[in-house]
């Protein structure tokens, strides 16, 4: 017996630091607006179906639709959105929790929900409330170029920006692993400036390749959907069928033909503690389900007379717990007073953090003003200067 | 003294059409005319000092303008003191944990014995940074008080003592022996009369046993915030030796199933079943019978909201495998590596967007009809936890309706009572509440210190965090609040430390969830965000249309003065 429990242990253990993280998240981001960028919010749409199907909550994902593809007029089926000709699937359904939406997907709210730095009004569905246990899937997809990525046509975020967000990530222990996943042009750039620790990154193709979309539905009239992110999804769909598949990150990545994708995805291992090997081992349902590691208690471990005892001394607890908050009563006003002291302090801080604010916002227009005035004032004196010479030039001619 | 010739070359141009002489004739004439006289020096001087003017005004007006409105405002922030925090140089924490020992003994006898046991604990004890200190107790209790008095007189109220002992003379019995009371924090010693050691001697076996006692009680805590001190900082990894691998596994599995400390949790109790029935649960009669106690001995450490809720007609996700019917158990089973795809978290209204806290999950199910009673496949088991989130209970129908089997509308208080009896043990394993010692205080004292060591590291490790983003991205923004906080958060971590060595374990919680609280708030300031990065490209794009034109005839003139000035010096 004893010989076989201490064979038995190291598995135990082995197990035990195999599956560290307790949570998932999901962070889907489509980053381009109008109805010819159809494709795109359908990508996301079908991840989001996807890693919900695998078990990840609509409050552990985050879903930014710059677009409403469904309520576009030119959509010639209302209510709607497809990743397919066939139109067999309605990837809007009826279930469906969009947590940024139209104008609110812009960088800074991007890199805001990313390092969590954003106002107190923020509800806790559109926050990334992940710590050093939570496994985070980032997937982006949009029209991009050589080391950024556009948002909505009017800003972009650059590479850079990203690396700086999951460094901050990082350093505050905001997650365990990340599988950042792209599909945009020469995506691949995107990830190269990552230097923050356990981040897997994968994009659709390499600097100077463009990505593809895949088909075009006729009827809806525009391609709705990429290329990369449709045989990744043939992957998923196909072969992931349920919440224990056993299938790896290497098998996703071995599954990815060149010849069908058109473009050349790129795979970065490096930053994964355990490099290359250990990445590629990772199992897809550790970034795109929901595995929460159950403990089952004993069945019959209590029988009826256990169970009284337990009872009584749970009516015991009471009793203890009612005498000892009336004693306690003696005592409390010196507790409140802490509690007071320490609400003060923080209304304090919100007042003058408010002020701070205000004064931010002065002082912005106070530097515009100042800016402004100091334009004038050289168009002035330009002005000016170049009347003083006209004059200077008459009054020359007229002393001669 | 000639007509000045740039008048009259003017003249002759303006002369137009009506003029006699050809248009090529009047240019020769203003190209043998323009020869410009030399310039006066009054003139001169006056076009140099426009153009000084003109720079003077972009030097010493425009450039500091342009500097301090695209300059980025950072507030100092003590870096490298922030750094030692973060380092565990600052504080170094320690556990005085103070025992009172009621001794109905002489004054002189009494402090004999504790003399000893403390030597025979301090020998005992291998970590270092957490150590009982006996004391006397303030009451002197009369020599010759019965068993019967003793107790009537209780624990002493003093918060700061974290074990009582009482030492009870008994004739009957083996001898030392020991009882923990279970609801308070106070360990009763039986000892005989002649036990109690004579001055004379060095060690006794009342010491020794009472020091071994203490030392079991302490045991789990000590391997608590043994494993903490290792995990969080790396000065202390040291003392870990004394841990065996299956102690740190198991630590390491409970830190993992626990949830975060948080001020206030929200608990959430959830009905679920897949037909009409049960329709209602008289679940708020059971909470404040079942749960409000023990919600209440939480009161020092954390706060509780808690809500309800019932949800008819609530399957299964559709890619979970649906339960098997097993011939031998004569019930539906779940297979172990389904259950995590138990809950539907796609239409189950399981949303943690109530409250300020993190929610912590309690779900009951009530299967139908046709598919009860529904155990787990391997075990039999009706319950499980899902680490940091909650925990399951299947309460089937036949256990609670007797033979006929059928769901009843109402859930009474009495067929909650074991689903609240697991959610209870539950909730105390998903607060992290060691399992020892046997008395609840004693436990709930112990996570009163290890929360206060865990706020304490973590609050150090997000100064530490700000220091080193703070360094490495100069571009971001840093307001003065940010300082205030990290001000706070330095003065308060210091209390809660101060706190700590003096052993007033309450206070060093209030003063580390403050400096936590500071800390995250000066982390994730609001203002400290923005693009961060702008590519020279846009520099360029933003700065030419702006300048270019302001700067080109600035510069023309300034060079073209230049050189005449230079040919000028040169010809003299």
């Amino acid at each position: 017996m004893l010989p076989t429990f201490k064979l038995l242990l190291p598995l135990l253990l082995a197990t035990c630091a195999w599956s560290e993280h307790t949570s998932n998240w999901a962070v889907l981001v489509s980053t381009s607006r109008f109805w010819f960028n159809y494709r795109h919010l359908a990508n996301v749409l079908s991840l989001y179906r996807t890693v919900k199907r695998l078990g990840i909550p609509d409050s552990q994902i985050i879903l930014m639709l710059p677009d409403d593809m469904a309520c576009n007029p030119r959509n010639a089926f209302p209510g709607t959105v497809y990743n397919n000709a066939d139109r067999a699937l309605d990837l809007y359904g009826d279930n469906i929790e969009v947590d940024y939406r139209g104008y609110e997907v812009t960088v800074e709210n991007f890199i805001r929900l990313m390092t969590d730095r954003v106002g107190e009004d923020m509800p806790r569905s559109k926050r990334l409330l992940t710590d050093d246990r939570s496994n985070i899937l980032v997937y982006m997809t949009g029209h991009g170029g050589n080391e950024f990525l556009k948002f909505q046509d009017a800003e972009e975020i650059s590479a850079f920006d990203l690396a700086d967000a999951f460094e901050q990530m990082w350093e505050k222990k905001r997650y365990h692993e990340i599988l950042f996943m792209i599909d945009t042009c020469q995506a691949n750039t995107m990830y190269s400036k990552f230097y923050s620790p356990n981040i897997l990154a994968t994009g659709s193709s390499e600097i100077d390749q463009s990505s593809y979309s895949h088909h075009a539905d006729n009827d809806v009239g525009v391609a709705v959907i990429d290329r990369y992110t449709y045989y990744n999804l043939e992957f998923l769909e196909e072969q992931v069928r349920e919440p224990t598949s056993k299938l790896t990150m290497g098998d996703l990545f071995d599954s990815y033909d060149e010849e069908k994708i058109h473009s050349h995805p790129g795979v970065r291992y490096d930053l994964f503690s355990g490099g290359e090997a250990e990445a590629r081992s990772r199992l897809v349902m550790d970034f795109f389900g929901n595995v929460q590691n159950v403990e089952v208690e004993s069945g019959t471990r209590k029988n009826e007379t256990a169970w009284q005892a337990e009872l009584a001394a749970i009516e015991r607890m009471i009793l203890e717990a009612q005498r000892r908050h009336n004693e306690s009563l003696a005592t409390r006003p010196h507790q409140e007073h802490i509690v007071e002291e320490a609400k003060a302090v923080e209304t304090m801080q919100a007042l003058r953090r408010e002020g701070a604010m205000r004064v931010d916002e002065e002082s912005g227009w106070k530097n515009q003003m100042v800016g402004a005035a100091a334009l004038l004032g050289c168009a002035g004196m330009w002005a000016a200067g170049s009347w003083f010479e006209k004059r200077g030039i008459m009054i020359g001619c007229k002393a001669e | 003294m000639p007509p000045p010739a740039g008048a009259d070359a003017s003249a002759a141009s303006t002369s137009g059409p009506d003029a006699s002489e050809s248009p090529s004739e009047s240019l020769d004439a203003v190209r043998s005319q323009s020869h410009a006289p030399p310039e006066t020096s009054e003139s001169l001087w006056l076009r140099r000092s426009v153009i000084l003017s003109f720079w003077a005004v972009v030097a010493l007006l425009g450039l500091p303008v342009w500097w301090k409105t695209t300059a980025i405002y950072r507030a100092d922030l003590p870096l490298p003191y922030m750094t030692d925090w973060a380092d565990g140089k600052i504080c170094k924490p320690v556990f005085p944990l103070r025992i009172a020992v009621e001794a109905p003994l002489a004054l002189q006898d009494a402090q004999h014995l504790i003399h000893t046991t403390q030597h025979a604990l301090d020998d005992l004890n291998e970590f270092s940074a957490h150590h009982l200190r006996l004391m006397l107790s303030d009451l002197p209790a009369p020599a010759n008080a019965s068993q019967q008095v003793v107790r009537d007189e209780g624990p002493t109220s003093d918060e700061d003592t974290a074990l009582s002992i009482r030492l009870i003379p008994v004739e009957t019995g083996p001898t030392p022996r020991s009882h923990l009371q279970p609801y308070s924090p106070t360990l009763d010693v039986y000892y005989a009369a002649n036990q109690i050691p004579p001055p004379s001697s060095t060690g006794s076996p009342l010491a020794t046993f009472i020091a071994h006692e203490l030392h079991k009680i302490f045991a789990e805590e000590q391997a608590l915030l043994a494993y903490l001190l290792s995990t969080t900082s790396g000065a202390h990894t040291a003392k870990m030796q004394s841990l065996s691998p299956e102690t740190t596994a198991e630590l390491e599995r409970q830190s993992t199933r626990a949830f975060k400390y948080a001020p206030t949790y929200h608990l959430t109790f959830s009905l679920f079943t897949p037909s009409s029935m049960p329709s209602a649960w008289d679940i708020e009669s059971a909470l404040q019978q079942y749960l409000s106690p023990l919600l209440e001995s939480f009161a020092a450490i954390s706060n509780f909201t808690v809500d309800s809720q019932v949800q008819l007609y609530a399957g299964f996700s559709p890619s979970v495998r649906e339960p098997e019917y097993d011939e031998a158990l004569k019930a539906w089973t779940l297979r172990k590596e389904d259950l995590s795809g138990f809950i539907n978290a796609a239409e189950w209204p399981l949303s943690p967007s109530i409250g300020i806290g993190p929610t912590v999950n309690f779900v009951l199910y009530v299967p139908s009809e046709s598919q009860s009673p529904l155990l787990v496949k391997e075990s039999g088991a009706n319950s499980w936890l899902v680490p940091q989130w909650g925990g399951v209970l299947i309460l089937n129908p036949v256990s609670m309706a007797g033979q006929n089997g059928s769901i009843p509308t109402i859930l009474t208080k009495d067929a909650l009572s074991p689903a609240m009896h697991t959610f209870s043990d539950q909730l105390i394993s998903l607060l992290g509440l060691p399992q020892t010692p046997a008395s609840l205080p004693l436990r709930l004292s112990t996570l009163k210190r290890v929360r206060a060591a865990s706020l304490l590291f973590s609050a150090s490790s997000t100064l530490g965090a700000l220091a080193r983003l703070t360094r490495a991205l100069p571009s971001i923004p840093i307001p003065d609040t940010v300082a205030k906080s990290v001000d706070l958060t330095t003065a308060h971590l210091q209390q809660a430390c101060d706190h700590l060595r003096d052993g007033r374990f309450q206070g060093a919680l209030e003063h580390a969830r403050i400096a936590e609280a500071e800390a995250e708030k000066a982390f994730f300031e609001r203002s400290m965000v923005g693009q961060v990065y702008f590519p020279d490209e846009h520099k360029v794009a933003v700065y030419l249309p702006l300048l270019g034109p302001v700067a080109v005839p600035l510069v023309m003139a300034a060079i073209k003065e230049l050189k005449s000035g230079l040919s000028a010096i040169r010809r003299r």
